[in-house]
Protein backbone atom coordinates (compact mmCIF):
# COMPACT_ATOMS: atom_id res chain seq x y z
CA UNK A 1 0.00 0.00 0.00
CA UNK A 2 2.76 2.72 1.13
CA UNK A 3 4.32 3.68 -2.58
CA UNK A 4 8.27 3.82 -1.08
CA UNK A 5 8.97 5.52 -4.61
CA UNK A 6 7.30 8.45 -4.15
CA UNK A 7 8.74 8.66 -0.48
CA UNK A 8 12.30 8.07 -1.99
CA UNK A 9 11.65 10.97 -4.49
CA UNK A 10 10.44 13.63 -1.47
CA UNK A 11 13.41 12.39 -0.14
CA UNK A 12 15.69 13.35 -2.78
CA UNK A 13 13.90 16.22 -3.61
CA UNK A 14 14.79 17.48 -0.11
CA UNK A 15 17.98 16.94 0.07
CA UNK A 16 18.21 18.13 -3.56
CA UNK A 17 17.32 21.76 -3.18
CA UNK A 18 18.19 22.03 0.91
CA UNK A 19 22.03 20.89 -0.22
CA UNK A 20 21.76 23.45 -2.80
CA UNK A 21 20.42 26.05 -0.37
CA UNK A 22 22.18 25.78 2.25
CA UNK A 23 25.81 25.79 -0.09
CA UNK A 24 24.32 29.39 -1.72
CA UNK A 25 24.03 30.74 1.47
CA UNK A 26 26.97 29.48 3.01
CA UNK A 27 29.15 30.53 0.46
CA UNK A 28 27.42 34.31 0.38
CA UNK A 29 27.36 34.37 4.05
CA UNK A 30 31.47 33.13 4.15
CA UNK A 31 31.78 35.74 1.75
CA UNK A 32 29.80 39.15 3.03
CA UNK A 33 30.74 37.91 6.59
CA UNK A 34 34.06 38.59 6.17
CA UNK A 35 33.57 42.12 4.05
CA UNK A 36 31.13 43.27 7.28
CA UNK A 37 32.96 41.75 9.86
CA UNK A 38 36.27 42.76 9.15
CA UNK A 39 35.93 46.18 7.75
CA UNK A 40 34.42 49.52 9.51
CA UNK A 41 31.52 51.37 7.68
CA UNK A 42 28.69 53.29 7.90
CA UNK A 43 25.43 51.67 9.21
CA UNK A 44 27.15 48.77 10.20
CA UNK A 45 25.98 47.59 13.58
CA UNK A 46 22.42 48.45 11.89
CA UNK A 47 23.18 45.54 9.27
CA UNK A 48 24.60 43.28 11.77
CA UNK A 49 21.53 44.01 13.93
CA UNK A 50 18.74 43.63 11.13
CA UNK A 51 20.58 40.49 9.68
CA UNK A 52 20.59 39.02 13.38
CA UNK A 53 16.34 39.74 14.27
CA UNK A 54 16.04 38.50 10.49
CA UNK A 55 17.29 34.94 11.68
CA UNK A 56 13.99 34.60 13.33
CA UNK A 57 11.80 35.07 10.13
CA UNK A 58 8.92 32.44 9.93
CA UNK A 59 9.23 30.40 7.30
CA UNK A 60 5.74 31.10 6.00
CA UNK A 61 6.33 35.04 5.39
CA UNK A 62 9.84 33.87 3.63
CA UNK A 63 7.88 32.26 1.53
CA UNK A 64 5.47 34.85 0.86
CA UNK A 65 8.09 37.28 0.19
CA UNK A 66 9.45 35.37 -2.58
CA UNK A 67 6.58 34.02 -3.63
CA UNK A 68 5.40 37.70 -4.07
CA UNK A 69 8.58 38.39 -6.21
CA UNK A 70 8.84 35.73 -8.34
CA UNK A 71 4.97 35.59 -9.17
CA UNK A 72 4.32 36.23 -12.83
CA UNK A 73 2.95 39.63 -11.86
CA UNK A 74 5.52 40.08 -9.35
CA UNK A 75 9.29 42.30 -9.99
CA UNK A 76 11.19 38.32 -10.75
CA UNK A 77 7.97 37.12 -12.63
CA UNK A 78 9.63 36.78 -16.14
CA UNK A 79 12.50 34.44 -14.24
CA UNK A 80 9.55 31.53 -14.50
CA UNK A 81 10.70 30.00 -11.49
CA UNK A 82 7.81 30.04 -9.60
CA UNK A 83 6.52 26.35 -8.53
CA UNK A 84 10.01 24.61 -9.82
CA UNK A 85 12.86 23.39 -7.00
CA UNK A 86 14.90 26.88 -7.70
CA UNK A 87 12.35 29.03 -6.19
CA UNK A 88 12.48 26.35 -2.75
CA UNK A 89 16.14 26.81 -3.12
CA UNK A 90 15.71 30.97 -2.97
CA UNK A 91 13.20 30.48 -0.11
CA UNK A 92 15.12 28.60 1.85
CA UNK A 93 18.19 30.89 1.19
CA UNK A 94 16.25 33.36 2.47
CA UNK A 95 15.43 31.74 5.52
CA UNK A 96 18.84 30.31 6.49
CA UNK A 97 21.20 33.17 5.08
CA UNK A 98 20.82 35.35 8.30
CA UNK A 99 21.07 32.72 10.42
CA UNK A 100 24.77 31.29 8.80
CA UNK A 101 25.89 35.20 8.33
CA UNK A 102 25.07 35.82 12.09
CA UNK A 103 26.89 33.13 12.97
CA UNK A 104 29.83 33.64 10.98
CA UNK A 105 29.93 37.58 11.42
CA UNK A 106 29.87 36.69 15.57
CA UNK A 107 32.73 34.11 14.82
CA UNK A 108 35.14 37.13 13.02
CA UNK A 109 34.28 39.28 15.21
CA UNK A 110 35.72 37.24 18.05
CA UNK A 111 38.78 36.36 16.65
CA UNK A 112 39.68 38.69 13.86
CA UNK A 113 41.97 40.78 16.77
CA UNK A 114 43.65 37.95 17.95
CA UNK A 115 44.40 36.84 14.79
CA UNK A 116 45.61 40.08 13.74
CA UNK A 117 47.88 41.23 16.50
CA UNK A 118 49.56 37.69 16.02
CA UNK A 119 49.92 37.31 12.44
CA UNK A 120 50.49 40.83 11.76
CA UNK A 121 54.08 40.38 13.46
CA UNK A 122 55.01 37.80 10.70
CA UNK A 123 54.05 40.16 8.26
CA UNK A 124 50.69 38.64 6.80
CA UNK A 125 48.23 40.06 4.40
CA UNK A 126 44.91 40.45 5.10
CA UNK A 127 44.13 37.63 2.13
CA UNK A 128 46.50 35.86 4.26
CA UNK A 129 44.54 36.36 7.34
CA UNK A 130 42.01 35.26 5.95
CA UNK A 131 42.92 32.27 4.67
CA UNK A 132 44.11 31.03 8.28
CA UNK A 133 41.07 31.84 10.05
CA UNK A 134 38.92 29.45 8.02
CA UNK A 135 41.71 26.58 7.82
CA UNK A 136 42.66 27.00 11.43
CA UNK A 137 38.89 26.29 12.97
CA UNK A 138 36.78 24.49 10.06
CA UNK A 139 34.96 23.02 12.86
CA UNK A 140 32.89 26.50 13.30
CA UNK A 141 32.30 26.78 9.26
CA UNK A 142 30.88 23.02 9.36
CA UNK A 143 29.16 23.79 12.21
CA UNK A 144 26.89 26.63 10.63
CA UNK A 145 26.48 24.47 7.47
CA UNK A 146 24.98 21.97 9.22
CA UNK A 147 22.95 24.31 11.36
CA UNK A 148 21.23 25.75 8.50
CA UNK A 149 20.76 22.28 6.33
CA UNK A 150 18.89 21.08 9.54
CA UNK A 151 17.26 24.41 9.30
CA UNK A 152 16.59 24.25 5.86
CA UNK A 153 15.47 20.76 5.41
CA UNK A 154 12.86 21.09 8.15
CA UNK A 155 11.48 24.24 7.20
CA UNK A 156 7.30 23.69 6.24
CA UNK A 157 5.69 26.52 4.49
CA UNK A 158 8.16 28.69 2.32
CA UNK A 159 9.34 25.76 0.27
CA UNK A 160 5.58 24.56 -0.04
CA UNK A 161 4.55 28.22 -1.14
CA UNK A 162 6.77 28.87 -3.97
CA UNK A 163 7.11 24.52 -5.12
CA UNK A 164 3.29 24.11 -4.64
CA UNK A 165 4.45 20.49 -3.81
CA UNK A 166 4.15 18.86 -7.41
CA UNK A 167 4.20 15.47 -7.67
CA UNK A 168 7.60 14.46 -8.71
CA UNK A 169 8.84 17.97 -9.05
CA UNK A 170 8.71 19.86 -5.66
CA UNK A 171 7.25 17.69 -3.32
CA UNK A 172 9.60 17.63 -0.83
CA UNK A 173 9.67 15.29 2.88
CA UNK A 174 7.52 18.54 4.97
CA UNK A 175 5.32 18.90 2.08
CA UNK A 176 4.76 15.30 1.72
CA UNK A 177 4.07 14.88 5.53
CA UNK A 178 1.13 17.80 5.75
CA UNK A 179 -0.16 16.41 2.91
CA UNK A 180 -0.25 12.77 3.17
CA UNK A 181 -1.41 12.92 6.89
CA UNK A 182 -4.01 15.60 5.54
CA UNK A 183 -5.47 12.73 3.56
CA UNK A 184 -5.44 10.25 6.21
CA UNK A 185 -2.34 8.52 5.16
CA UNK A 186 -0.73 8.81 8.73
CA UNK A 187 1.84 5.83 8.06
CA UNK A 188 3.15 7.82 5.34
CA UNK A 189 3.46 10.86 7.49
CA UNK A 190 5.39 8.71 10.10
CA UNK A 191 7.68 7.06 7.82
CA UNK A 192 8.90 10.57 6.37
CA UNK A 193 9.24 12.06 9.77
CA UNK A 194 11.28 8.95 11.06
CA UNK A 195 13.64 10.01 8.03
CA UNK A 196 13.69 13.91 9.00
CA UNK A 197 13.91 13.01 12.49
CA UNK A 198 17.06 10.88 11.88
CA UNK A 199 18.42 13.33 9.99
CA UNK A 200 18.47 15.78 12.16
CA UNK A 201 19.64 13.65 14.79
CA UNK A 202 22.80 12.92 12.94
CA UNK A 203 23.44 16.39 12.30
CA UNK A 204 23.97 17.09 16.04
CA UNK A 205 25.73 13.96 16.55
CA UNK A 206 27.83 14.96 13.74
CA UNK A 207 27.88 18.80 15.71
CA UNK A 208 28.99 17.67 18.49
CA UNK A 209 31.59 15.19 17.86
CA UNK A 210 33.28 18.13 15.78
CA UNK A 211 33.01 20.43 18.50
CA UNK A 212 35.13 17.49 21.07
CA UNK A 213 37.58 17.46 17.97
CA UNK A 214 37.57 21.01 18.73
CA UNK A 215 38.53 21.75 22.22
CA UNK A 216 41.26 18.85 22.17
CA UNK B 1 33.13 39.63 -11.13
CA UNK B 2 33.46 36.38 -10.36
CA UNK B 3 30.14 36.54 -8.17
CA UNK B 4 28.56 38.09 -11.60
CA UNK B 5 29.79 35.04 -12.94
CA UNK B 6 28.48 32.61 -10.64
CA UNK B 7 24.64 34.43 -10.78
CA UNK B 8 25.09 33.91 -14.34
CA UNK B 9 25.86 30.05 -14.28
CA UNK B 10 23.54 29.81 -11.44
CA UNK B 11 20.39 31.52 -13.35
CA UNK B 12 21.17 29.22 -16.77
CA UNK B 13 21.20 26.22 -14.67
CA UNK B 14 18.45 26.46 -12.99
CA UNK B 15 16.46 28.23 -15.18
CA UNK B 16 16.16 27.39 -19.05
CA UNK B 17 14.24 30.67 -20.92
CA UNK B 18 13.15 28.61 -23.60
CA UNK B 19 9.83 27.16 -24.50
CA UNK B 20 8.89 25.15 -21.47
CA UNK B 21 7.94 21.13 -21.86
CA UNK B 22 5.74 21.40 -18.95
CA UNK B 23 2.63 23.52 -18.15
CA UNK B 24 1.71 24.58 -15.05
CA UNK B 25 -1.88 23.32 -13.90
CA UNK B 26 -4.07 25.23 -11.35
CA UNK B 27 -6.03 22.45 -9.81
CA UNK B 28 -8.37 22.00 -6.34
CA UNK B 29 -7.66 19.58 -3.49
CA UNK B 30 -10.51 17.06 -4.62
CA UNK B 31 -9.04 16.43 -7.94
CA UNK B 32 -5.28 16.50 -6.96
CA UNK B 33 -5.80 13.86 -3.28
CA UNK B 34 -8.11 11.28 -5.40
CA UNK B 35 -5.32 10.27 -7.56
CA UNK B 36 -7.17 11.81 -10.77
CA UNK B 37 -4.39 14.46 -11.81
CA UNK B 38 -1.53 11.91 -11.48
CA UNK B 39 -2.75 9.51 -13.41
CA UNK B 40 -3.91 12.25 -16.13
CA UNK B 41 -0.32 13.79 -16.36
CA UNK B 42 1.38 10.27 -16.48
CA UNK B 43 -0.51 9.36 -19.51
CA UNK B 44 -0.66 12.74 -21.12
CA UNK B 45 3.19 12.46 -20.36
CA UNK B 46 3.52 9.20 -22.36
CA UNK B 47 1.76 10.49 -25.38
CA UNK B 48 2.55 13.68 -25.97
CA UNK B 49 5.79 14.09 -23.71
CA UNK B 50 4.69 17.11 -21.75
CA UNK B 51 4.34 16.85 -18.78
CA UNK B 52 1.03 18.57 -16.80
CA UNK B 53 2.71 20.28 -12.72
CA UNK B 54 -0.26 20.04 -11.22
CA UNK B 55 -0.95 22.92 -8.19
CA UNK B 56 -3.63 21.63 -5.96
CA UNK B 57 -5.12 24.38 -3.92
CA UNK B 58 -8.64 25.46 -3.35
CA UNK B 59 -10.69 26.93 -6.48
CA UNK B 60 -11.02 30.49 -4.83
CA UNK B 61 -6.41 30.29 -4.90
CA UNK B 62 -6.20 28.88 -8.01
CA UNK B 63 -8.16 31.14 -10.05
CA UNK B 64 -6.33 34.10 -7.80
CA UNK B 65 -3.09 32.22 -9.20
CA UNK B 66 -4.47 32.17 -12.50
CA UNK B 67 -5.29 35.76 -12.44
CA UNK B 68 -1.73 36.38 -11.34
CA UNK B 69 -0.68 34.54 -14.73
CA UNK B 70 1.31 31.84 -12.55
CA UNK B 71 0.47 28.83 -14.56
CA UNK B 72 -1.32 27.66 -17.64
CA UNK B 73 -4.34 25.83 -17.38
CA UNK B 74 -7.36 26.43 -14.50
CA UNK B 75 -9.11 23.39 -12.98
CA UNK B 76 -11.77 24.00 -10.94
CA UNK B 77 -15.22 23.73 -9.72
CA UNK B 78 -17.37 26.87 -8.94
CA UNK B 79 -19.20 27.59 -12.69
CA UNK B 80 -19.90 31.37 -11.75
CA UNK B 81 -16.71 32.37 -11.04
CA UNK B 82 -15.22 30.21 -14.00
CA UNK B 83 -17.67 31.85 -16.26
CA UNK B 84 -16.38 35.33 -14.66
CA UNK B 85 -12.79 34.58 -15.08
CA UNK B 86 -13.15 34.04 -18.81
CA UNK B 87 -15.56 37.03 -19.15
CA UNK B 88 -13.27 39.21 -17.14
CA UNK B 89 -10.71 38.03 -20.24
CA UNK B 90 -8.24 35.90 -18.00
CA UNK B 91 -9.19 32.85 -19.62
CA UNK B 92 -9.94 32.30 -23.63
CA UNK B 93 -12.87 29.32 -23.06
CA UNK B 94 -14.46 27.22 -20.56
CA UNK B 95 -15.52 23.47 -21.17
CA UNK B 96 -17.08 21.40 -19.56
CA UNK B 97 -15.04 18.28 -18.03
CA UNK B 98 -16.42 16.17 -15.18
CA UNK B 99 -18.87 16.16 -12.55
CA UNK B 100 -19.72 14.67 -9.39
CA UNK B 101 -21.65 15.51 -6.14
CA UNK B 102 -21.66 16.98 -3.01
CA UNK B 103 -22.63 14.94 0.27
CA UNK B 104 -23.30 16.24 3.69
CA UNK B 105 -21.33 13.44 6.14
CA UNK B 106 -21.28 13.73 9.93
CA UNK B 107 -20.92 11.17 13.08
CA UNK B 108 -23.28 8.11 12.41
CA UNK B 109 -24.88 8.50 15.79
CA UNK B 110 -26.64 11.48 13.60
CA UNK B 111 -27.11 13.50 16.84
CA UNK B 112 -29.10 16.34 15.14
CA UNK B 113 -31.32 13.86 13.14
CA UNK B 114 -30.95 15.18 9.94
CA UNK B 115 -30.65 12.07 8.22
CA UNK B 116 -34.78 12.12 8.47
CA UNK B 117 -35.33 15.55 6.89
CA UNK B 118 -37.25 15.68 3.43
CA UNK B 119 -34.89 18.33 2.21
CA UNK B 120 -31.84 20.14 2.16
CA UNK B 121 -33.37 23.40 3.26
CA UNK B 122 -34.48 21.27 6.16
CA UNK B 123 -31.71 20.27 7.07
CA UNK B 124 -29.50 23.75 6.40
CA UNK B 125 -31.91 24.82 8.96
CA UNK B 126 -31.73 22.01 11.55
CA UNK B 127 -27.59 22.31 11.29
CA UNK B 128 -27.79 26.06 12.02
CA UNK B 129 -30.17 25.82 14.89
CA UNK B 130 -28.88 22.83 16.66
CA UNK B 131 -26.07 22.84 19.27
CA UNK B 132 -24.24 19.66 17.19
CA UNK B 133 -20.72 21.01 15.32
CA UNK B 134 -20.58 22.00 11.66
CA UNK B 135 -17.12 22.36 10.19
CA UNK B 136 -16.88 25.49 6.92
CA UNK B 137 -13.85 25.30 4.74
CA UNK B 138 -14.04 28.45 5.08
CA UNK B 139 -10.77 28.93 1.91
CA UNK B 140 -13.02 30.40 -0.65
CA UNK B 141 -12.67 26.73 -2.26
CA UNK B 142 -15.17 25.74 -4.97
CA UNK B 143 -16.75 23.45 -1.77
CA UNK B 144 -16.75 26.78 0.81
CA UNK B 145 -18.69 28.54 -1.99
CA UNK B 146 -21.04 25.65 -2.20
CA UNK B 147 -21.87 25.73 1.81
CA UNK B 148 -22.15 29.54 1.53
CA UNK B 149 -24.67 28.87 -1.17
CA UNK B 150 -26.56 26.36 0.69
CA UNK B 151 -26.91 28.75 3.94
CA UNK B 152 -28.36 31.15 1.56
CA UNK B 153 -31.08 28.97 -0.50
CA UNK B 154 -31.98 28.24 3.06
CA UNK B 155 -32.94 31.84 3.91
CA UNK B 156 -30.15 31.49 6.76
CA UNK B 157 -27.49 33.96 7.80
CA UNK B 158 -24.36 32.41 8.59
CA UNK B 159 -24.32 30.52 11.80
CA UNK B 160 -22.39 32.28 14.23
CA UNK B 161 -22.46 30.40 17.26
CA UNK B 162 -19.62 28.33 18.52
CA UNK B 163 -20.49 25.21 17.30
CA UNK B 164 -19.72 26.76 13.44
CA UNK B 165 -15.64 26.15 13.19
CA UNK B 166 -13.98 27.77 10.34
CA UNK B 167 -10.65 25.22 9.77
CA UNK B 168 -8.94 27.11 6.43
CA UNK B 169 -7.85 24.58 5.08
CA UNK B 170 -8.34 21.65 2.31
CA UNK B 171 -11.28 19.30 2.07
CA UNK B 172 -8.70 16.33 3.37
CA UNK B 173 -7.90 18.19 6.49
CA UNK B 174 -11.21 19.38 6.97
CA UNK B 175 -12.47 15.62 6.87
CA UNK B 176 -9.89 14.95 9.87
CA UNK B 177 -11.23 17.49 12.23
CA UNK B 178 -14.13 16.34 11.67
CA UNK B 179 -13.70 13.11 12.68
CA UNK B 180 -11.76 14.05 15.47
CA UNK B 181 -14.51 16.45 16.51
CA UNK B 182 -17.66 14.46 15.35
CA UNK B 183 -19.16 16.98 13.64
CA UNK B 184 -20.76 17.37 10.43
CA UNK B 185 -19.33 19.06 7.11
CA UNK B 186 -19.90 19.41 3.37
CA UNK B 187 -17.59 17.77 1.10
CA UNK B 188 -17.59 16.43 -2.42
CA UNK B 189 -17.83 12.99 -3.09
CA UNK B 190 -14.64 11.86 -4.40
CA UNK B 191 -12.54 13.38 -1.30
CA UNK B 192 -14.75 11.29 0.60
CA UNK B 193 -14.27 8.12 -0.68
CA UNK B 194 -10.39 8.51 -1.32
CA UNK B 195 -10.29 9.62 2.49
CA UNK B 196 -8.97 7.34 4.74
CA UNK B 197 -9.55 8.25 8.53
CA UNK B 198 -13.28 8.25 8.91
CA UNK B 199 -13.55 6.91 11.74
CA UNK B 200 -17.73 6.76 12.90
CA UNK B 201 -18.39 9.53 10.41
CA UNK B 202 -20.75 8.12 7.50
CA UNK B 203 -22.95 10.11 4.40
CA UNK B 204 -26.26 11.50 5.93
CA UNK B 205 -27.30 13.29 2.80
CA UNK B 206 -26.77 13.21 -0.62
CA UNK B 207 -27.99 12.85 -4.24
CA UNK B 208 -29.79 15.85 -4.33
CA UNK B 209 -29.99 18.01 -7.27
CA UNK B 210 -28.76 21.22 -5.62
CA UNK B 211 -25.64 19.10 -4.81
CA UNK B 212 -24.59 18.84 -8.29
CA UNK B 213 -20.78 19.68 -8.65
CA UNK B 214 -19.51 20.05 -12.08
CA UNK B 215 -15.72 20.95 -12.79
CA UNK B 216 -14.98 23.45 -15.73
CA UNK B 217 -11.28 24.05 -17.01
CA UNK B 218 -10.05 26.56 -18.97
CA UNK B 219 -6.72 27.78 -20.63
CA UNK B 220 -5.03 31.26 -19.67
CA UNK B 221 -5.42 33.75 -22.26
CA UNK B 222 -2.63 33.97 -24.50
CA UNK B 223 -2.77 37.33 -24.90
CA UNK B 224 -3.29 38.73 -21.61
CA UNK B 225 -0.32 36.39 -20.57
CA UNK B 226 2.02 36.11 -23.29
CA UNK B 227 3.98 33.78 -21.22
CA UNK B 228 1.72 30.86 -21.27
CA UNK B 229 2.01 27.71 -23.45
CA UNK B 230 -1.45 28.04 -24.95
CA UNK B 231 -1.00 25.08 -27.23
CA UNK B 232 -0.05 22.94 -25.38
CA UNK B 233 -2.40 23.94 -22.43
CA UNK B 234 -4.77 23.24 -25.54
CA UNK B 235 -3.75 20.09 -26.70
CA UNK B 236 -4.32 18.93 -23.04
CA UNK B 237 -7.67 19.96 -22.95
CA UNK B 238 -8.55 18.69 -26.28
CA UNK B 239 -7.39 15.34 -24.61
CA UNK B 240 -9.53 15.41 -21.18
CA UNK B 241 -12.26 16.06 -23.70
CA UNK B 242 -12.35 14.46 -26.93
CA UNK B 243 -9.05 12.12 -26.23
CA UNK B 244 -7.78 9.29 -24.10
CA UNK B 245 -8.49 11.42 -20.98
CA UNK B 246 -12.03 11.30 -21.58
CA UNK B 247 -11.54 7.13 -21.10
CA UNK B 248 -9.36 7.71 -18.00
CA UNK B 249 -11.69 9.78 -16.37
CA UNK B 250 -14.79 7.48 -16.96
CA UNK B 251 -12.97 4.54 -15.78
CA UNK B 252 -11.28 5.99 -12.37
CA UNK B 253 -12.41 3.57 -9.73
CA UNK B 254 -11.07 4.28 -6.47
CA UNK B 255 -12.39 1.35 -3.79
CA UNK B 256 -14.29 0.40 -6.89
CA UNK B 257 -16.40 3.29 -6.64
CA UNK B 258 -16.57 5.92 -9.66
CA UNK B 259 -15.70 9.38 -8.55
CA UNK B 260 -15.98 11.37 -11.69
CA UNK B 261 -18.75 11.33 -14.31
CA UNK B 262 -18.29 12.71 -17.54
CA UNK B 263 -21.10 15.64 -18.94
CA UNK B 264 -23.08 14.38 -21.57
Amino acid sequence: MINYQKIFEAISISLHVSILSTLFAFLLSLFLGYLIAINKFFLKKTIIACLASLTSIPPVCAGLIVYLLISRSGPLGWMEILYTPSAMIIAQFFIIFPIMITLIINYIEDEYPRFRQELNSYGASKRDLIFLMIVNKKSIYFTVLLIGFGRAISEYGAAAIVGGSIDHVTRNMTSMIALETSKGNIIVGVILGLVLISLSLIISFVMSVMKKKDHV
Amino acid sequence: MKLLQFLIIFFFVFNPLLSREYIVLQSTTSTANTGLLEILSDNFFKETGIEVRAIAVGTGTAIQNAKRGDGDLLLVHSKTDEINFVKEGYGVERFDLMYNDFVIVGPSSDPAKIENASSLKEIMNILHSSDTKFISRDDNSGTHKKELSLWKNANLLLPSSNFYIKTGTGMANTLNIASEMQAYTLTDRGTWITFKNKKNLRILFDKDSSLYNPYGIIALNPIKFPHVEYEKSMRFIDWLINGNGKLLIENFEVNHQKIFFINE
